[in-house]
């Protein structure tokens, strides 16, 4: 028997082969798809329209679901860019729990004859997915870590962009300083809790002689509302594949009882809405309640940035309980608002508050600083203290009402 | 007896005033004080309900540099901890979440001489921006169930279950409140939102007992403290530090303005005239016209 012996560029191109596919998790509550799964697709779908062009043809996007009745949501997930979708249905799946969920993707993910339908060129070379994408939220955060501890890979949390590139890369640990080339590396980017800066983070391979070791899938959860879903082709193709774990075994969770809480704020049905920041900072008690009045003229709801639901200031405890709270939240870790109108005051308009503002019609902000970013996603930009500006709109304000009020009668 | 464990972390202190921003609007490290994090301050509270409540014994445990022992100190403040234990070594530098957990997956397993631990406490996530994934990884590695976004919890002594109540909230859904039961062991991470109450009067007497005890504890931490390296943690160094993460950050860099859709009118409201037009287009909006 002839026993050719490996190159270096072979075993390198070997390994490489082992790690298949981008594999999304997706989430779904009451029958419906959380937006976040859809969003999570699109990206996966463009980072692989691209892939498939300078790398190879025949990696996929590789949608999972784990639930009870959740066929149907199949095609669904089909029409928003994956090529195969795999599902697990079982009665213990109804809900998510970490346990038996964590244990059914892991099986999954490393499943080799699954891959078989998937995609059959790989069948004997299979050995994990190459990438895995999570819900950044109350889901899919956990999840994800207990997913990527089994698999012993790397996982960057809170994403908002990717790109997929060949990078070469020197490192004292991974390479032992020397440079090496790494190929089909996912940057993941994730912005600091500031808003200002970007990091981003790579999972690698250890490539160093003295301590080899393989670190695949590459792993991260994806900020929601960061990435736009495509456009829904019903005309899409794309396999649907039913998965029965082996042996169910059961969650050790037991769920006695869901409620759903009532909103304290609902923002859907606000025409206005007035959201305020740090700006407050000078003398927050007193601006609150200038900018509780300007709201109330308006009819407005209040929204707020996420730093001041982490009580920063002395307040009295009704307006700390009334305003300084996660339900006030604009942004991704809030709510995502449509108003008719947007007042920004005293904050800077970070991506993440941006993100869950953007789709305003029209948008006012009172600020300082003509250097804060909100400039750039307002219609009117009012340069000045917002302890000046905010009475002086409202007393203006009051004025027109009365007047307009006066003629009518 | 239940035994307890909290896993802390010491966090740039980023409430009002303590934060230091360089010029280009970036977080300062050096000049940023260091404190308990907050999140962590809430898992040290669950673990002092814990006490009141059942009678547990506390193990606080946090993996940092030599300094970190003062959050063990604040952290046995809060809870009244019988031991603390500091993770520390060189070998640990450079670990992202899945090498940490390795060491607090090995340090929990040593705590109270090798005690099994009921319940794990850790926070939600560390100081805004942090990951949130060190607690469900070091679940996991521990072989704990583990129950994420807690916002309560009971535990059935005798039965050897915990209740809790937790939270979901997912993206444009509605927010739900789930009543959960598990048997020990657990792993819980605990959520910001959090309060532990004391409704009895015999509850309040132990409380302000146990408060007492820590303030008296801390007078002599060194008594309390355990100081555990790589070796005594029985530790593969491949699989912490550097050679045990499998991420790293390659790039930090300013985030670019996104491009815009909109052009803003700059208005200058010192003259109150200049007022006028935002003025009418409020009205109009807010009317409905
Ligand atoms: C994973 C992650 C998720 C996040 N999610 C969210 C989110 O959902 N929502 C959110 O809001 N943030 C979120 N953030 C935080 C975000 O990055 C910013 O830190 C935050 O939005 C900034 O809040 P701010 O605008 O109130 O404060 P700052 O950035 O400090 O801005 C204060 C503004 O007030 C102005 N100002 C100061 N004094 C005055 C005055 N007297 N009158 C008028 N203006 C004045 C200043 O010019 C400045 O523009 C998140 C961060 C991370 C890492
Ligand atoms: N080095 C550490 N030592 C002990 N506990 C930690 C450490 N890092 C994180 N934790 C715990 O994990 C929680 C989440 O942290 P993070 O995953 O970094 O966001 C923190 O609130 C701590 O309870």
């Amino acid at each position: 028997m002839k026993m050719s012996k490996l190159t270096s560029e072979d075993a390198k191109s070997k390994t490489d082969e082992k790690y298949r596919h981008i594999y999304v998790i997706i989430e779904h509550f009451e029958g419906r798809v959380v937006p976040v799964s859809l969003e999570m697709l699109g990206e996966a779908r463009r980072l692989m329209d691209d892939f498939n062009q300078k790398y190879d043809s025949a990696e996929k996007v590789v949608a999972l679901v784990l639930g009870s009745n959740v066929r149907s949501l199949c095609e669904e997930l089909v029409n928003y860019g994956a090529d195969s979708v795999v599902y697990a249905n079982h009665d213990e799946l109804k809900y998510p729990r970490n346990d038996i969920d964590t244990r059914i993707i892991v099986q999954i993910a490393k499943d080799t004859q699954l891959i078989k339908e998937i995609s059959p060129e790989y069948l004997n070379t299979f050995a994990r997915p190459r990438y895995m994408f999570f819900a950044a939220d109350n889901i899919g955060r956990h999840l994800s870590s207990t997913v990527l501890a089994e698999l012993e890979s790397g996982l960057a949390s809170d994403i908002n962009k990717l790109v997929i590139s060949d990078l070469d890369i020197r490192h004292e640990h991974k390479t032992k300083g020397k440079t090496v080339r790494y190929e089909k590396i996912l940057e993941m980017y994730r912005p600091d809790f500031s808003g200002f800066l970007w990091t981003t983070i790579l999972c690698l391979d250890n490539k160093n002689p003295e301590i080899l070791r393989e670190y695949h899938p590459q792993g991260c959860s994806i900020i929601p509302g960061a990435f736009k879903p495509i456009d829904r082709d019903s005309s899409r193709k794309g396999t649907v594949i039913e998965y029965s774990p082996e042996g169910y075994q059961r969650s050790k969770i037991k769920i006695l009882n869901r409620k759903v809480v009532e909103k304290t704020i609902d923002y859907d049905t606000s025409k206005v809405i007035v959201s305020f920041g740090r700006g407050i900072k000078d003398n927050p008690e007193q601006n609150i309640r200038l900018i509780e009045d300007f709201a109330e003229t308006l009819g407005a709801a209040i929204g707020i940035t996420l730093p001041l639901s982490k009580k920063p200031y002395q307040l009295s405890q009704t307006l700390d309980s009334k305003y300084m709270i996660p339900d006030r939240v604009i942004g991704t870790s809030g709510s995502k608002v449509a108003p008719s109108l947007y007042v920004a005051i005293g904050l800077s308009g970070a991506v993440q508050h941006v993100a869950g503002m953007k789709e305003s019609d029209i948008v006012i902000s009172v600020n300082t600083d003509e250097n804060s970013p909100i400039i750039d996603e307002s219609d009117i930009f009012i340069k000045g203290k917002l302890e000046e500006v905010v009475p002086l709109l409202t007393e203006q304000l009051k004025k027109q009402i009365q007047a307009i009020s006066i003629r009518s009668n | 007896m239940l035994h307890v464990a909290v896993i802390i972390k010491l966090e740039p202190d980023f409430s009002e005033g303590n934060v230091s921003y360089n010029s280009d609007g970036t977080l300062n490290r050096a000049e940023t004080k260091n404190i308990l994090g907050p999140h962590s301050a809430v898992a040290c509270n669950a673990a002092f309900y814990c006490k009141v409540r059942y009678g547990a014994q506390v193990s606080v445990g946090t993996m940092g540099p030599p300094i970190a022992e003062s959050a063990l100190k604040q952290a046995q403040i809060l809870s009244d901890a019988e031991e603390l234990n500091l993770y520390s070594d060189r070998m640990f530098a450079g670990a992202d979440t899945l090498a940490t957990a390795e060491v607090l997956k090995n340090g929990i397993e040593k705590m109270f001489g090798g005690n099994k631990i009921d319940i794990v406490f850790s926070g939600h996530r560390a100081s805004d921006g942090e990951t949130g994934q060190t607690g469900p990884q070091t679940a996991w590695k521990l072989g704990y169930t583990f129950l994420g976004n807690v916002i309560d919890f009971e535990i059935d002594l005798e039965r050897k279950v915990v209740f809790a109540k937790r939270v979901i909230s997912l993206q444009g859904m509605d927010t739900i409140i789930e009543e959960i039961e598990s048997p020990l062991p657990v792993f819980i991470t605990i959520d910001p939102s959090y309060r532990s109450i004391f409704n009895t009067v015999s509850q309040r007497l132990a409380a302000n007992n146990f408060r007492k005890e820590a303030s008296k504890r801390i007078e002599d931490t060194g008594q309390y403290l355990k100081i555990l390296d790589g070796k005594k943690l029985e530790l593969d160094p491949k699989l912490v530090g550097l050679p045990g993460s499998p991420t790293i950050v390659y790039r930090v860099e300013k985030i670019p303005r996104a491009k815009t859709n909109r052009k803003a009118e700059i208005v200058d409201p010192s003259n109150v005239n200049n007022l006028a037009p935002v003025i009418e287009k409020l009205i109009q909006i807010s009317r409905g016209k």
